[in-house]
């Protein structure tokens, strides 16, 4: 601080390291959904998938999100969603068993809503 | 990717995360071992052990934060009061916070919180202005400005009204209100339900045998005020070598001494993160030793639980679970050689003779007296009966493992011995509930400090004090 300079302790970064880091984040990111608008600026995933697939787990992943945000199981944040199912059941809050089938064949997101980006 | 919270047990919650499931499995036969019996009927002599829901070794920590306990809490104990306030007051409807309408009087269940002018906020030392914060804390945060606040899953609501005095309540609570929404948005409570004593499985008291349970807690061994005479005379009197021929055969019908937490205390000058030499190495570990003597001639004769405390070398954060698990055969060599010797978790739940006890080495009841105000501690513990909970400050102000499935301090059964260790006195009052139930409550003081143990029969629920004192020099 004594310094009076700014470049200690506020680098500079070149514009190409930040994107190849989006660029392989949004990789891991495949399966989400290109229809909701999601606020940052990762460039879009490229559409690798067939758009019938894309159909069937825009679907799929609009009914987790659902399940997240039902604040009758309580909060989404920090669970898997199928421990947050299991616990909803085992208090006897019956959840929707269709949830519960998504969760367990697999193939969709099994982390919460929120998760990685809170 | 540890999600950063303003806690300083996200450490503590991280180490761990990052056990492997190697040492698990270690943890978890270390347990298993023969001599240890199972975890329900640890001394094999019809006695129950009912720790298990203090354990935290199956947990495993993913990353939550502490809304998941309280969603636990709230469920089970809104459940509850939902069943009680049918027969309270059944002509009012039950709706949550969000569905309040002005004018309408109903019934709310939630949370409490209290907001706490003078509760110290991490906060405070980044803020810019370094006038108002005292330096010196004082020990109770109360104010007469604090204000009461109900929360469920929908929403928040301020509580108005003079029915509801803030001194006598903390946050964490589960209450009904009896209300109704006012034009400022406040909530007027004109009637509190509280979840009362739980159920009590009754004890048939008249033609059972003499038999005694003695309590003591803050031995604090290898403290500046721990005196090694007075120590070794509590041995001593406990084992049948001191007294006439009554105070022995008193001594003969002794079947448990449960240490209610601060066995030791480390100097704390050495613990400040710089390298031990071997002298100062020593040092640290002396205390132990010392206990572990003493221990061993006790749990040559009679079962032996001991819990840990504040003090103690074990985790911060409630529940405290055993000390350092596989560790306490180095710890207590002596001790340990002996199945009579059981470590157990903090809070600790046991059931001897089909009489059932519970209690706690004190951080609930020291926490409740920071936040609130009561005539004595004997009415903090009847208060967290009556709300059954043990602890309702943790997460908030007292250190606390984020479960996310249960909260274990919740009280379902009402125990007939309610123990709180290391307090200033010895204090005792026999509670009796609405629907019968009878309970024992204690204040064990500080061994250390007072010199003082309890003596408590099972046969009939009295208790009296075993007090020790020397005088040396003529």
């Amino acid at each position: 601080m004594a310094s009076g300079s700014m470049k200690g302790f506020f680098k500079q970064k070149k514009n190409s390291s930040s994107i190849s880091k989006s660029s392989s984040k949004s990789h891991s990111k495949a399966s989400s959904n290109p229809s909701v608008s999601i606020a940052s600026d990762h460039p879009k995933p490229t559409p690798q998938i067939s758009r019938a697939s894309l159909h069937l787990k825009d679907e799929h992943e609009e009914v987790l999100r659902q399940f997240d945000m039902n604040m009758a199981y309580g909060p989404c944040i920090g669970m898997t969603r199928l421990d947050r199912w299991e616990r909803a059941n085992d208090l006897g809050l019956n959840p929707p068993r269709d949830v519960e089938g998504l969760l367990k064949g697999g193939r969709v997101g099994l982390d919460c809503l929120w998760d990685g980006r809170v | 990717m540890m999600r950063a919270q303003n806690s300083a047990h996200s450490i503590e919650s991280e180490t761990m995360r990052s056990s492997s499931d190697d040492s698990c499995r270690i943890l978890v036969e270390y347990m298993n071992t023969p001599d240890e019996g199972s975890s329900s009927d640890k001394n094999g002599k019809g006695t129950f052990d009912e720790d298990e829901k203090f354990e935290i070794l199956n947990e495993k920590y993913k990353g939550q934060q502490y809304s998941q306990i309280y969603f636990a809490r709230l469920h089970n104990a809104r459940n509850l009061l939902y069943s009680l306030v049918e027969k309270w007051k059944p002509h009012l409807p039950v709706c949550t916070v969000l569905g309040l309408k002005e004018g309408k009087e109903c019934v709310i269940v939630g949370t409490l919180y209290k907001h706490m002018k003078l509760k110290p906020s991490i906060l405070d030392e980044y803020s810019k202005e370094r006038s108002a914060v005292p330096l010196v804390k004082p020990h109770n945060f109360m104010h007469p400005d604090d204000q009461l606040i109900l929360e469920d899953e929908s929403g928040r609501v301020k509580l108005g009204g003079t029915v509801l005095s803030p001194s006598l309540f903390v946050t964490g609570l589960v209450v009904a209100l009896h209300g109704m929404e006012t034009g400022a948005g406040d909530f007027l409570v004109q009637d509190i339900l509280e979840a009362g004593l739980p159920p009590q499985i009754e004890l048939p008291l008249d033609s059972r045998e003499d038999k005694y349970v003695v309590f003591v807690s803050g031995l604090s061994v290898g403290s500046s005020t721990s005196n090694p005479l007075q120590l070794q005379l509590l041995v001593d009197h406990i084992t049948g070598h001191l007294g006439d021929e009554k105070e022995q055969s008193i001594a003969s019908k002794i079947v448990r001494v449960v240490i209610a937490g601060n066995s030791v205390e480390i100097p704390h000058g050495l613990l400040n993160g710089q390298n031990l030499g071997s002298k100062d190495q020593s040092k640290l570990s002396e205390p132990i030793k010392e206990l572990d003597i003493l221990l061993t001639q006790i749990a040559a004769g009679i079962p032996l639980d001991i819990m840990p405390g504040p003090s103690d070398p074990a985790n911060f954060s409630l529940p405290q679970q055993v000390f350092i698990l596989p560790l306490h055969r180095c710890l207590f060599p002596g001790t340990s050689a002996y199945n009579t010797f059981v470590s157990c978790t903090n809070p600790h739940s046991f059931e001897l003779d089909n009489v059932r006890f519970l209690g706690t080495s004190g951080q609930n009841i020291d926490d409740l007296d920071k936040y609130s105000e009561a005539k004595d501690r004997l009415d903090f513990m009847e208060r967290t009966l009556r709300w059954r909970h043990l602890a309702p400050t943790a997460p908030s102000t007292l250190g606390c493992y984020p479960f996310t499935g249960k909260d274990p301090f919740l009280i379902e059964s009402c125990p007939h011995i309610y123990f709180v260790g290391n307090q200033n006195k010895y204090e005792t009052r026999l509670l009796r509930g609405s629907e019968g139930q009878l309970v024992r409550l204690i204040c064990i003081p500080k061994f250390c400090e007072t010199g003082v143990a309890i003596m408590l029969n099972m046969s009939n629920l009295e208790c009296h004090a075993l007090s020790f004192w020397t005088q040396l020099g003529s």
